[in-house]
Protein backbone atom coordinates (compact mmCIF):
# COMPACT_ATOMS: atom_id res chain seq x y z
CA UNK A 1 0.00 0.00 0.00
CA UNK A 2 1.55 3.30 -1.09
CA UNK A 3 2.00 6.12 1.37
CA UNK A 4 1.17 9.40 -0.30
CA UNK A 5 3.08 12.50 0.66
CA UNK A 6 -0.08 14.62 0.76
CA UNK A 7 -2.18 12.49 2.98
CA UNK A 8 -4.73 12.06 0.18
CA UNK A 9 -5.45 8.56 -1.22
CA UNK A 10 -2.94 7.58 -4.01
CA UNK A 11 -3.97 8.34 -7.60
CA UNK A 12 -5.17 5.38 -9.59
CA UNK A 13 -2.40 4.24 -11.97
CA UNK A 14 -3.90 2.23 -14.80
CA UNK A 15 -1.96 -0.97 -15.68
CA UNK A 16 0.50 -0.65 -18.61
CA UNK A 17 -1.06 -1.40 -21.99
CA UNK A 18 0.08 -4.73 -23.51
CA UNK A 19 2.49 -4.30 -26.47
CA UNK A 20 1.36 -6.50 -29.38
CA UNK A 21 4.25 -7.49 -31.66
CA UNK A 22 2.60 -8.50 -34.95
CA UNK A 23 4.85 -11.29 -36.27
CA UNK A 24 3.00 -11.44 -39.60
CA UNK A 25 3.86 -7.91 -40.72
CA UNK A 26 7.46 -8.52 -39.76
CA UNK A 27 7.56 -11.67 -41.87
CA UNK A 28 6.55 -9.70 -45.00
CA UNK A 29 10.12 -8.45 -45.17
CA UNK A 30 10.77 -11.45 -47.43
CA UNK A 31 10.44 -10.14 -50.98
CA UNK A 32 11.44 -12.01 -54.07
CA UNK A 33 13.96 -10.41 -56.42
CA UNK A 34 14.45 -12.36 -59.65
CA UNK A 35 18.15 -13.35 -59.85
CA UNK A 36 18.67 -11.88 -63.34
CA UNK A 37 18.30 -8.34 -61.94
CA UNK A 38 21.43 -8.61 -59.82
CA UNK A 39 24.37 -7.38 -61.94
CA UNK A 40 27.46 -9.63 -62.00
CA UNK A 41 30.86 -8.51 -60.73
CA UNK A 42 32.87 -6.87 -63.46
CA UNK A 43 34.19 -3.68 -64.95
CA UNK A 44 31.12 -2.84 -67.03
CA UNK A 45 29.56 0.59 -66.68
CA UNK A 46 26.51 0.40 -64.33
CA UNK A 47 24.66 2.54 -66.89
CA UNK A 48 24.41 -0.53 -69.12
CA UNK A 49 22.65 -2.52 -66.37
CA UNK A 50 20.34 0.41 -65.65
CA UNK A 51 19.24 0.61 -69.27
CA UNK A 52 18.81 -3.16 -69.47
CA UNK A 53 16.68 -3.07 -66.31
CA UNK A 54 14.43 -0.41 -67.85
CA UNK A 55 13.78 -2.74 -70.79
CA UNK A 56 13.15 -5.68 -68.45
CA UNK A 57 10.65 -3.65 -66.41
CA UNK A 58 8.89 -2.62 -69.64
CA UNK A 59 8.46 -6.25 -70.58
CA UNK A 60 7.27 -7.21 -67.10
CA UNK A 61 4.58 -4.54 -67.23
CA UNK A 62 3.07 -6.08 -70.35
CA UNK A 63 3.77 -9.76 -69.67
CA UNK A 64 3.62 -11.35 -66.24
CA UNK A 65 6.76 -13.30 -65.30
CA UNK A 66 5.83 -15.15 -62.09
CA UNK A 67 8.09 -15.88 -59.18
CA UNK A 68 9.67 -19.31 -59.44
CA UNK A 69 12.73 -21.15 -58.24
CA UNK A 70 14.89 -24.03 -59.41
CA UNK A 71 12.81 -27.11 -58.63
CA UNK A 72 9.38 -25.66 -59.37
CA UNK A 73 7.24 -27.15 -62.12
CA UNK A 74 6.32 -24.69 -64.90
CA UNK A 75 4.21 -24.78 -68.06
CA UNK A 76 5.40 -22.49 -70.87
CA UNK A 77 3.43 -21.68 -74.05
CA UNK A 78 5.52 -20.29 -76.91
CA UNK A 79 4.59 -19.13 -80.40
CA UNK A 80 5.71 -21.73 -82.92
CA UNK A 81 5.40 -20.99 -86.67
CA UNK A 82 5.66 -24.68 -87.59
CA UNK A 83 2.96 -26.06 -85.25
CA UNK A 84 -0.61 -26.53 -86.48
CA UNK A 85 -2.20 -24.14 -84.00
CA UNK A 86 0.89 -21.90 -83.97
CA UNK A 87 1.58 -22.42 -80.24
CA UNK A 88 3.55 -24.98 -78.28
CA UNK A 89 3.04 -25.88 -74.59
CA UNK A 90 5.78 -27.57 -72.56
CA UNK A 91 5.59 -28.66 -68.91
CA UNK A 92 8.73 -29.39 -66.94
CA UNK A 93 10.76 -28.89 -63.79
CA UNK A 94 13.12 -25.92 -63.78
CA UNK A 95 16.64 -27.33 -63.37
CA UNK A 96 18.72 -24.20 -63.94
CA UNK A 97 18.32 -20.43 -64.06
CA UNK A 98 21.18 -18.76 -65.90
CA UNK A 99 22.18 -15.49 -67.49
CA UNK A 100 21.80 -11.93 -66.28
CA UNK A 101 19.76 -9.08 -67.67
CA UNK A 102 17.65 -9.49 -70.81
CA UNK A 103 19.38 -12.74 -71.80
CA UNK A 104 18.24 -14.60 -68.66
CA UNK A 105 17.29 -18.22 -69.37
CA UNK A 106 15.75 -21.15 -67.55
CA UNK A 107 15.93 -24.83 -68.49
CA UNK A 108 12.84 -27.04 -68.12
CA UNK A 109 13.19 -30.82 -68.03
CA UNK A 110 10.59 -33.54 -68.50
CA UNK A 111 10.54 -37.16 -69.63
CA UNK A 112 8.03 -37.68 -72.47
CA UNK A 113 7.41 -41.24 -73.68
CA UNK A 114 10.65 -42.47 -72.08
CA UNK A 115 12.72 -39.74 -73.74
CA UNK A 116 14.25 -37.04 -71.55
CA UNK A 117 13.68 -33.57 -73.03
CA UNK A 118 15.26 -30.33 -71.83
CA UNK A 119 14.29 -26.97 -73.31
CA UNK A 120 16.13 -23.74 -72.54
CA UNK A 121 13.75 -20.74 -72.65
CA UNK A 122 14.67 -17.06 -72.56
CA UNK A 123 12.63 -15.21 -69.92
CA UNK A 124 12.31 -12.01 -71.96
CA UNK A 125 11.85 -13.54 -75.41
CA UNK A 126 8.76 -12.11 -77.15
CA UNK A 127 7.81 -15.58 -78.46
CA UNK A 128 6.80 -16.75 -74.97
CA UNK A 129 3.06 -16.24 -74.61
CA UNK A 130 2.43 -17.55 -71.09
CA UNK A 131 4.37 -18.89 -68.10
CA UNK A 132 2.32 -20.69 -65.42
CA UNK A 133 3.75 -22.05 -62.21
CA UNK A 134 2.09 -25.40 -61.59
CA UNK A 135 3.99 -26.15 -58.39
CA UNK A 136 6.04 -23.54 -56.57
CA UNK A 137 8.74 -25.08 -54.42
CA UNK A 138 12.48 -24.99 -53.81
CA UNK A 139 14.94 -27.85 -53.66
CA UNK A 140 18.11 -28.38 -51.68
CA UNK A 141 20.34 -27.27 -54.59
CA UNK A 142 20.47 -24.33 -57.00
CA UNK A 143 21.22 -26.51 -59.98
CA UNK A 144 19.42 -29.77 -60.67
CA UNK A 145 21.52 -30.93 -63.64
CA UNK A 146 22.06 -34.23 -61.80
CA UNK A 147 18.48 -35.21 -62.70
CA UNK A 148 19.96 -36.31 -66.04
CA UNK A 149 21.76 -39.13 -64.23
CA UNK A 150 18.95 -39.84 -61.78
CA UNK A 151 16.25 -42.43 -62.30
CA UNK A 152 13.70 -41.13 -64.86
CA UNK A 153 10.83 -41.19 -62.36
CA UNK A 154 12.27 -38.08 -60.67
CA UNK A 155 12.04 -36.05 -63.91
CA UNK A 156 8.60 -37.18 -65.15
CA UNK A 157 5.78 -34.74 -64.69
CA UNK A 158 2.25 -35.06 -66.02
CA UNK A 159 1.74 -32.80 -69.02
CA UNK A 160 -1.86 -32.09 -67.99
CA UNK A 161 -1.00 -31.35 -64.38
CA UNK A 162 -3.32 -28.89 -62.63
CA UNK A 163 -1.70 -25.91 -60.88
CA UNK A 164 -1.35 -26.64 -57.17
CA UNK A 165 -3.34 -24.20 -55.05
CA UNK A 166 -1.20 -22.15 -52.71
CA UNK A 167 -2.01 -19.57 -50.07
CA UNK A 168 -0.31 -16.20 -50.38
CA UNK A 169 2.19 -15.15 -47.75
CA UNK A 170 3.11 -18.73 -47.01
CA UNK A 171 6.74 -19.77 -46.82
CA UNK A 172 7.93 -21.40 -50.04
CA UNK A 173 8.20 -25.14 -49.25
CA UNK A 174 11.66 -26.68 -49.57
CA UNK A 175 11.43 -30.20 -50.95
CA UNK A 176 14.11 -32.16 -49.11
CA UNK A 177 13.89 -35.01 -51.59
CA UNK A 178 17.05 -37.10 -51.95
CA UNK A 179 17.19 -38.47 -55.45
CA UNK A 180 18.38 -41.98 -56.35
CA UNK A 181 20.84 -42.20 -59.23
CA UNK A 182 21.35 -44.58 -62.13
CA UNK A 183 24.55 -46.66 -61.90
CA UNK A 184 27.79 -44.87 -62.74
CA UNK A 185 29.20 -43.49 -65.16
CA UNK A 186 27.41 -40.15 -64.78
CA UNK A 187 27.73 -37.09 -67.01
CA UNK A 188 29.56 -35.30 -64.20
CA UNK A 189 31.14 -36.64 -61.01
CA UNK A 190 28.38 -35.36 -58.75
CA UNK A 191 29.96 -36.78 -55.58
CA UNK A 192 32.84 -34.27 -55.78
CA UNK A 193 32.67 -31.33 -53.36
CA UNK A 194 32.88 -28.66 -56.08
CA UNK A 195 29.26 -29.31 -57.04
CA UNK A 196 28.21 -29.26 -53.39
CA UNK A 197 25.06 -31.32 -54.04
CA UNK A 198 22.80 -32.10 -51.13
CA UNK A 199 19.88 -33.59 -53.02
CA UNK A 200 21.38 -36.95 -54.04
CA UNK A 201 21.21 -40.13 -51.95
CA UNK A 202 24.71 -41.41 -52.73
CA UNK A 203 24.79 -45.19 -52.60
CA UNK A 204 28.53 -45.29 -53.35
CA UNK A 205 30.92 -47.16 -51.03
CA UNK A 206 32.59 -45.18 -48.23
CA UNK A 207 36.08 -45.25 -49.71
CA UNK A 208 34.79 -43.67 -52.97
CA UNK A 209 33.11 -40.84 -51.07
CA UNK A 210 36.30 -40.26 -49.09
CA UNK A 211 38.39 -40.30 -52.28
CA UNK A 212 36.09 -37.67 -53.79
CA UNK A 213 36.89 -35.33 -50.86
CA UNK A 214 40.48 -35.20 -52.17
CA UNK A 215 39.27 -32.58 -54.69
CA UNK A 216 37.80 -30.35 -52.02
CA UNK A 217 39.04 -26.75 -51.82
CA UNK A 218 38.26 -25.73 -48.23
CA UNK A 219 40.08 -22.37 -48.60
CA UNK A 220 37.52 -21.15 -51.16
CA UNK A 221 34.93 -20.06 -48.61
CA UNK A 222 37.53 -17.84 -46.88
CA UNK A 223 38.82 -16.23 -50.08
CA UNK A 224 38.11 -12.52 -49.67
CA UNK A 225 38.63 -11.65 -53.32
CA UNK A 226 35.72 -13.91 -54.25
CA UNK A 227 33.31 -12.20 -51.88
CA UNK A 228 30.42 -10.42 -53.57
CA UNK A 229 27.99 -8.83 -51.16
CA UNK A 230 24.81 -8.10 -53.05
CA UNK A 231 22.61 -6.91 -50.14
CA UNK A 232 22.95 -3.17 -50.82
CA UNK A 233 22.68 -3.58 -54.59
CA UNK A 234 19.59 -5.74 -54.09
CA UNK A 235 17.95 -3.12 -51.88
CA UNK A 236 18.48 -0.40 -54.49
CA UNK A 237 17.16 -2.59 -57.28
CA UNK A 238 14.11 -3.63 -55.20
CA UNK A 239 13.27 0.01 -54.58
CA UNK A 240 13.68 0.86 -58.25
CA UNK A 241 11.52 -2.10 -59.30
CA UNK A 242 8.70 -1.35 -56.88
CA UNK A 243 8.65 2.32 -57.94
CA UNK A 244 8.59 1.51 -61.66
CA UNK A 245 6.02 -1.27 -61.46
CA UNK A 246 3.61 0.92 -59.52
CA UNK A 247 3.60 3.58 -62.22
CA UNK B 1 26.37 -6.78 -75.34
CA UNK B 2 22.64 -7.38 -75.15
CA UNK B 3 20.04 -9.45 -76.99
CA UNK B 4 17.49 -7.74 -79.21
CA UNK B 5 14.43 -9.36 -80.81
CA UNK B 6 12.78 -8.59 -84.15
CA UNK B 7 9.02 -8.59 -84.76
CA UNK B 8 9.27 -12.11 -86.23
CA UNK B 9 10.84 -13.42 -83.02
CA UNK B 10 14.47 -13.74 -84.18
CA UNK B 11 17.20 -12.83 -81.72
CA UNK B 12 20.24 -10.71 -82.57
CA UNK B 13 23.14 -9.74 -80.33
CA UNK B 14 23.82 -6.04 -80.04
CA UNK B 15 26.77 -3.97 -78.71
CA UNK B 16 26.09 -0.74 -76.83
CA UNK B 17 28.34 2.20 -77.71
CA UNK B 18 28.18 5.41 -75.68
CA UNK B 19 28.93 8.78 -77.28
CA UNK B 20 30.79 10.54 -74.49
CA UNK B 21 31.68 14.27 -74.84
CA UNK B 22 32.50 14.26 -78.55
CA UNK B 23 33.44 17.62 -80.03
CA UNK B 24 34.70 18.76 -83.43
CA UNK B 25 38.22 20.14 -82.86
CA UNK B 26 39.54 21.46 -86.16
CA UNK B 27 38.77 21.76 -89.84
CA UNK B 28 41.58 20.86 -92.24
CA UNK B 29 40.94 21.87 -95.85
CA UNK B 30 41.68 19.64 -98.84
CA UNK B 31 44.78 21.62 -99.90
CA UNK B 32 46.21 21.68 -96.35
CA UNK B 33 45.86 17.96 -95.77
CA UNK B 34 46.91 16.97 -99.30
CA UNK B 35 44.21 14.31 -99.58
CA UNK B 36 41.16 13.99 -101.81
CA UNK B 37 38.65 15.49 -99.35
CA UNK B 38 38.61 17.89 -96.44
CA UNK B 39 39.16 16.47 -92.95
CA UNK B 40 37.54 17.14 -89.60
CA UNK B 41 39.44 16.36 -86.39
CA UNK B 42 37.09 15.01 -83.74
CA UNK B 43 37.93 14.30 -80.10
CA UNK B 44 36.12 12.08 -77.60
CA UNK B 45 35.96 11.50 -73.83
CA UNK B 46 37.16 14.27 -71.53
CA UNK B 47 40.34 13.58 -69.61
CA UNK B 48 42.50 15.50 -67.12
CA UNK B 49 44.63 18.28 -68.77
CA UNK B 50 47.51 17.87 -66.33
CA UNK B 51 49.15 14.80 -67.85
CA UNK B 52 50.32 16.52 -71.06
CA UNK B 53 52.43 19.63 -71.65
CA UNK B 54 50.91 23.00 -72.61
CA UNK B 55 51.85 22.79 -76.29
CA UNK B 56 49.69 19.69 -76.67
CA UNK B 57 46.64 21.64 -75.49
CA UNK B 58 46.60 24.11 -78.42
CA UNK B 59 43.99 22.28 -80.49
CA UNK B 60 41.67 22.02 -77.52
CA UNK B 61 42.09 25.67 -76.53
CA UNK B 62 41.26 26.86 -80.06
CA UNK B 63 38.07 24.82 -80.03
CA UNK B 64 37.28 25.84 -76.45
CA UNK B 65 36.96 22.29 -75.23
CA UNK B 66 38.58 20.26 -72.36
CA UNK B 67 41.38 17.85 -73.26
CA UNK B 68 40.16 14.72 -75.01
CA UNK B 69 41.57 11.23 -74.66
CA UNK B 70 41.49 10.43 -78.39
CA UNK B 71 41.58 12.56 -81.53
CA UNK B 72 40.58 10.99 -84.89
CA UNK B 73 40.13 12.30 -88.41
CA UNK B 74 37.06 11.90 -90.58
CA UNK B 75 37.18 12.52 -94.33
CA UNK B 76 34.26 14.87 -95.10
CA UNK B 77 32.81 16.40 -98.24
CA UNK B 78 32.70 20.21 -98.46
CA UNK B 79 28.97 20.44 -97.70
CA UNK B 80 29.35 18.52 -94.43
CA UNK B 81 31.86 20.85 -92.73
CA UNK B 82 31.02 21.64 -89.10
CA UNK B 83 32.31 24.54 -87.03
CA UNK B 84 35.02 23.50 -84.53
CA UNK B 85 33.64 23.29 -81.00
CA UNK B 86 30.23 21.84 -81.85
CA UNK B 87 29.31 18.82 -79.75
CA UNK B 88 28.39 15.60 -81.55
CA UNK B 89 25.62 13.37 -80.24
CA UNK B 90 24.41 9.81 -80.77
CA UNK B 91 21.42 11.20 -82.71
CA UNK B 92 23.87 11.88 -85.58
CA UNK B 93 23.11 8.26 -86.53
CA UNK B 94 19.64 6.89 -87.20
CA UNK B 95 18.29 3.34 -86.77
CA UNK B 96 18.45 1.34 -89.98
CA UNK B 97 21.77 2.91 -90.97
CA UNK B 98 24.93 0.86 -91.53
CA UNK B 99 28.13 1.72 -89.76
CA UNK B 100 31.82 0.74 -89.61
CA UNK B 101 33.38 0.51 -86.15
CA UNK B 102 37.16 0.81 -85.62
CA UNK B 103 38.98 0.13 -82.37
CA UNK B 104 42.20 -1.31 -80.98
CA UNK B 105 41.79 -5.07 -80.47
CA UNK B 106 42.43 -6.71 -77.11
CA UNK B 107 46.19 -7.14 -76.67
CA UNK B 108 47.23 -10.75 -76.17
CA UNK B 109 50.97 -10.12 -75.75
CA UNK B 110 53.65 -12.30 -77.33
CA UNK B 111 51.83 -15.29 -78.80
CA UNK B 112 52.88 -18.40 -80.61
CA UNK B 113 52.07 -19.28 -84.16
CA UNK B 114 49.05 -21.48 -83.36
CA UNK B 115 47.08 -18.78 -81.57
CA UNK B 116 48.33 -15.87 -83.67
CA UNK B 117 47.93 -17.33 -87.18
CA UNK B 118 45.85 -20.47 -86.57
CA UNK B 119 48.48 -23.00 -87.59
CA UNK B 120 47.69 -26.66 -86.90
CA UNK B 121 50.88 -27.54 -84.99
CA UNK B 122 52.02 -31.14 -84.69
CA UNK B 123 50.44 -34.28 -83.10
CA UNK B 124 50.72 -34.77 -79.34
CA UNK B 125 52.17 -38.28 -79.56
CA UNK B 126 53.38 -40.86 -82.12
CA UNK B 127 57.04 -40.02 -81.72
CA UNK B 128 57.04 -36.21 -81.90
CA UNK B 129 60.19 -35.00 -80.11
CA UNK B 130 59.76 -31.59 -78.47
CA UNK B 131 57.55 -30.37 -81.33
CA UNK B 132 53.87 -29.78 -80.65
CA UNK B 133 53.12 -26.08 -81.27
CA UNK B 134 55.94 -25.07 -83.61
CA UNK B 135 55.50 -23.57 -87.11
CA UNK B 136 57.39 -26.34 -88.93
CA UNK B 137 58.80 -25.18 -92.27
CA UNK B 138 59.06 -21.42 -92.93
CA UNK B 139 60.09 -21.41 -96.59
CA UNK B 140 60.99 -23.70 -99.54
CA UNK B 141 64.38 -25.07 -100.60
CA UNK B 142 64.55 -23.27 -103.96
CA UNK B 143 63.82 -19.86 -102.47
CA UNK B 144 66.89 -20.09 -100.24
CA UNK B 145 65.54 -17.23 -98.18
CA UNK B 146 62.60 -16.41 -95.90
CA UNK B 147 60.09 -14.08 -97.53
CA UNK B 148 59.08 -10.82 -95.85
CA UNK B 149 55.81 -11.10 -93.98
CA UNK B 150 56.21 -14.81 -93.16
CA UNK B 151 53.83 -15.75 -90.37
CA UNK B 152 55.86 -16.21 -87.18
CA UNK B 153 55.28 -15.77 -83.42
CA UNK B 154 55.09 -12.18 -82.18
CA UNK B 155 52.96 -9.55 -80.43
CA UNK B 156 49.27 -10.22 -81.09
CA UNK B 157 46.42 -7.78 -80.72
CA UNK B 158 46.48 -4.13 -79.63
CA UNK B 159 46.18 -2.99 -83.27
CA UNK B 160 43.39 -1.08 -84.98
CA UNK B 161 40.81 -3.24 -86.72
CA UNK B 162 37.44 -2.40 -88.27
CA UNK B 163 34.14 -4.29 -88.35
CA UNK B 164 32.29 -3.30 -91.52
CA UNK B 165 28.61 -3.04 -92.28
CA UNK B 166 27.08 -3.15 -88.79
CA UNK B 167 23.41 -2.22 -88.60
CA UNK B 168 22.28 0.41 -86.11
CA UNK B 169 19.19 -1.01 -84.35
CA UNK B 170 18.36 1.63 -81.77
CA UNK B 171 19.49 5.02 -80.48
CA UNK B 172 18.98 6.36 -76.97
CA UNK B 173 19.07 10.17 -77.19
CA UNK B 174 18.91 10.74 -73.42
CA UNK B 175 22.08 8.79 -72.58
CA UNK B 176 23.66 9.04 -76.11
CA UNK B 177 23.87 5.29 -76.74
CA UNK B 178 24.05 3.59 -80.13
CA UNK B 179 22.95 -0.08 -80.37
CA UNK B 180 25.08 -1.67 -83.08
CA UNK B 181 24.53 -5.20 -84.48
CA UNK B 182 27.05 -7.92 -83.70
CA UNK B 183 30.40 -7.57 -81.98
CA UNK B 184 32.94 -4.79 -82.12
CA UNK B 185 36.75 -4.98 -81.72
CA UNK B 186 38.19 -3.93 -78.37
CA UNK B 187 37.65 -4.64 -74.67
CA UNK B 188 34.73 -3.30 -72.58
CA UNK B 189 34.82 0.48 -72.09
CA UNK B 190 37.47 1.02 -74.78
CA UNK B 191 37.44 3.97 -77.21
CA UNK B 192 35.87 3.29 -80.56
CA UNK B 193 35.46 5.20 -83.84
CA UNK B 194 32.05 4.94 -85.53
CA UNK B 195 31.77 6.00 -89.17
CA UNK B 196 29.18 5.63 -91.96
CA UNK B 197 29.79 2.40 -93.82
CA UNK B 198 31.96 2.49 -96.92
CA UNK B 199 30.75 -0.88 -98.24
CA UNK B 200 29.22 -0.61 -101.74
CA UNK B 201 26.01 -2.49 -100.73
CA UNK B 202 25.16 0.12 -98.11
CA UNK B 203 26.12 3.18 -100.12
CA UNK B 204 22.50 4.30 -100.70
CA UNK B 205 21.15 3.04 -97.40
CA UNK B 206 21.13 6.33 -95.58
CA UNK B 207 17.83 8.06 -96.29
CA UNK B 208 17.50 11.54 -94.79
CA UNK B 209 20.19 11.42 -92.14
CA UNK B 210 20.65 14.53 -89.97
CA UNK B 211 23.02 16.53 -92.19
CA UNK B 212 25.71 17.75 -91.42
CA UNK B 213 24.99 16.52 -87.88
CA UNK B 214 22.32 16.56 -85.17
CA UNK B 215 22.38 19.90 -83.35
CA UNK B 216 21.01 19.75 -79.82
CA UNK B 217 20.01 23.41 -79.73
CA UNK B 218 18.00 23.09 -82.98
CA UNK B 219 14.22 22.91 -83.30
CA UNK B 220 13.91 19.12 -83.56
CA UNK B 221 12.52 17.38 -80.47
CA UNK B 222 13.52 13.72 -80.65
CA UNK B 223 11.88 11.05 -78.46
CA UNK B 224 14.09 9.38 -75.85
CA UNK B 225 14.44 6.14 -77.85
CA UNK B 226 14.59 5.75 -81.62
CA UNK B 227 13.91 2.20 -82.81
CA UNK B 228 14.41 0.46 -86.13
CA UNK B 229 11.21 -0.58 -87.94
CA UNK B 230 11.78 -4.31 -87.40
CA UNK B 231 12.58 -4.23 -83.67
CA UNK B 232 10.15 -5.82 -81.25
CA UNK B 233 9.35 -3.15 -78.67
CA UNK B 234 8.66 -4.32 -75.13
CA UNK B 235 5.51 -2.22 -74.93
CA UNK B 236 3.86 -4.53 -77.52
CA UNK B 237 2.22 -7.84 -76.53
CA UNK B 238 3.98 -11.15 -77.24
CA UNK B 239 4.67 -12.24 -80.82
CA UNK B 240 2.08 -14.56 -82.41
CA UNK B 241 2.30 -16.22 -85.81
CA UNK B 242 -1.08 -15.90 -87.47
Amino acid sequence: CRRSSDGKPPKFQPPPKPVIIDRKTQKEERRFLSPEFIPPRGRTDPLKYYIERKDMIQRRKVFNIPEFYVGSVLAVTTADPYASDKSNRFVGICIQRGGKGLGATFVLRNVIEDQGVEICYELYSPRIQAIEVLKLEKRLDDNLMYLRDALPEYSTFDVNMKPASRMEHEEIPVNKLQVRMKPKPWSKRWERPKYNIKGIKFELPEHKMKAAQKWSQPWLEFDMLREYDTSKIEEKIRKELSEELEK
Amino acid sequence: MMPIWTKSGEKHAVTLLKVQDCHVLRYVSKEESGGKTAKLLVGGKNVSPFSKRESAHEIFKEAGVPRKQKVTTFNVTDDAIIKPGTPLYAAHFRPGQFVDVTAKTIGKGFQGVMKRWGFKGQPASHGQTKTHRRPGAISTNKAAKVYRGTKMPGEMGNIYRTSFGLKVWRINTKHDIIYVNGSVPGHTNCLVKVRDSKLPTYRHCNKNPPFPTFFADGDEELPEDLFDVEIFQFTDPSVTFA
